[in-house]
């Protein structure tokens, strides 16, 4: 078991974790719609946990699965995929801390790519049908890659929470990184955009996921994570996610 | 004018104290909010909601899953206060969720919600999209002010 360390947060590997994989973000967020995916990708490719994050920034909390105590934030993976995932919302001050870790890890890693599965808020996402999927990208190359496979890309505005921070950190180090948007509601789960968001992940990466399953379980899905909801609700509040809705200004 | 004025500014205070006092019972409703989101009970589950105000309207939406447009009902209890239950299509237990150290089961969704601000509640309309309820409430108009 070895721990990179990136103080205030650790990430304790519990099992032999890949280089040059593909590393998702499923974190709480808008819609949770990348928890939703997350978990969908780790049951479906029957994913095993790798590692886990250890912080005194996230809040006493374990989850108990078949009796056993878990983190609530934790890592999956096979030889060519790692998931990150959290069964918790994650407090607004602890973000950036484990953000910052969380790709410190990936960069130590030699991560092929990062991939942030998210939402993007639509007032009126009620009215939609088929939610449309943007994309961002931490390189010019990654930018053109997602225009090539016939990505929207967010050109102006916000980001705030999780993916946004990621991003930038990547950004900065020119690390590979793109994050995928599906419209969604603020503060309901929202299985239709996270099966959006896989559909496109789908285009941009080797991976095969099928989301069919993940459409047919939407309403257990919707009823099963309101608390989680609720409670990541809170957060965003905290972190003023809404901003995502203004206009930028730019001089 | 003057008169009229004077009025304004009252009625502006009046809403200023209403405001506060609504902060006030938001942050009381806050204080409780720590329970859980089920009532073992009255078999109830308690629905995700969202208030949206805007120049001409409240928006009040319900996310709610498991539930068909005809046995959702939606009641205005006073001037400022909506109550919204549902019958669920199937009952939920613990056991489904894989708790086992907890016994009850859930065939409905019941909320209230507090309208933060004057609205017409005789003129409600509601409609249920995709598993969302949409209430939809305009608001109160005062009376108008001349530009001078």
């Amino acid at each position: 078991m070895s721990c990179v360390l990136s103080k205030p947060v650790g990430i304790v590997e519990k099992k032999l974790v890949p280089s040059e994989a593909i590393i998702l973000q499923g974190l709480p967020d808008v819609g949770l719609v990348g928890l939703i995916a997350a978990s969908h990708i780790i049951s479906q490719l029957k994913l095993t946990e790798i590692a886990y994050v250890e912080s005194d920034l996230l809040p006493p909390v374990v989850v108990l699965h078949e009796g056993f105590p878990h983190a609530p934030l934790r890592i999956f993976g096979n030889s060519e995929l790692i998931v990150t995932i959290s069964e918790t919302a994650i407090p607004a001050k602890a973000i950036q801390p484990i953000m910052r870790a969380l790709v410190d890890w990936g960069q130590s890693k030699k991560m092929r790519l990062m991939v942030s599965i998210g939402g993007m808020p639509v007032p009126d996402r009620q009215d939609i049908k088929d939610p449309q999927v943007f994309g961002a990208a931490s390189t010019l190359s990654l930018l053109n890659t997602l225009s090539a496979k016939g990505v929207k890309i967010l050109k102006e505005g916000y980001m705030v929470g999780p993916y946004a921070l990621i991003m930038r950190y990547c950004a900065e180090r020119n690390l590979p990184a793109i994050a995928l948007l599906a419209q969604s509601f603020y503060n309901y789960p929202d299985p239709e955009a996270a099966a959006a968001a896989l559909k496109e992940l789908t285009k941009i990466t080797e991976l095969k996921v099928e989301v069919s399953k993940l459409l047919e379980k939407g309403e257990e899905i919707r009823l099963r994570a309101r608390d989680v909801m609720k409670r990541t609700q809170r957060e965003l509040t905290q972190m003023k996610k809404s901003q995502e809705y203004d206009l930028p200004l730019y001089v | 004018m003057s008169r009229k004025r004077r009025r304004s500014i009252f009625e502006l205070m009046r809403e200023y104290m209403e405001d506060f006092e609504a902060a006030a019972e938001e942050m009381a409703e806050l204080a409780v909010a720590e329970r859980p989101s089920w009532d073992v009970r009255s078999s109830c589950l308690e629905p995700l909601c969202n208030i949206f105000v805007t120049t001409d309207e409240v928006v009040v939406t319900a996310d709610m899953p498991y539930t068909e447009p005809e046995n959702v009902k939606v009641k205005a209890i006073s001037e400022d206060r909506l109550e919204i239950g549902a019958k669920m299509r199937q009952k939920v237990r613990f056991d489904d969720f894989g708790i086992t150290h907890r016994e009850g089961e859930f065939s409905s969704f019941r909320c209230q919600v507090h309208v933060p601000v004057p609205v017409n509640m005789e003129r409600m309309k509601v409609y249920f999209k995709r598993g969302i309820l949409e209430i939809h409430l305009p608001r109160s108009r005062g009376y108008e002010i001349k530009v001078e």
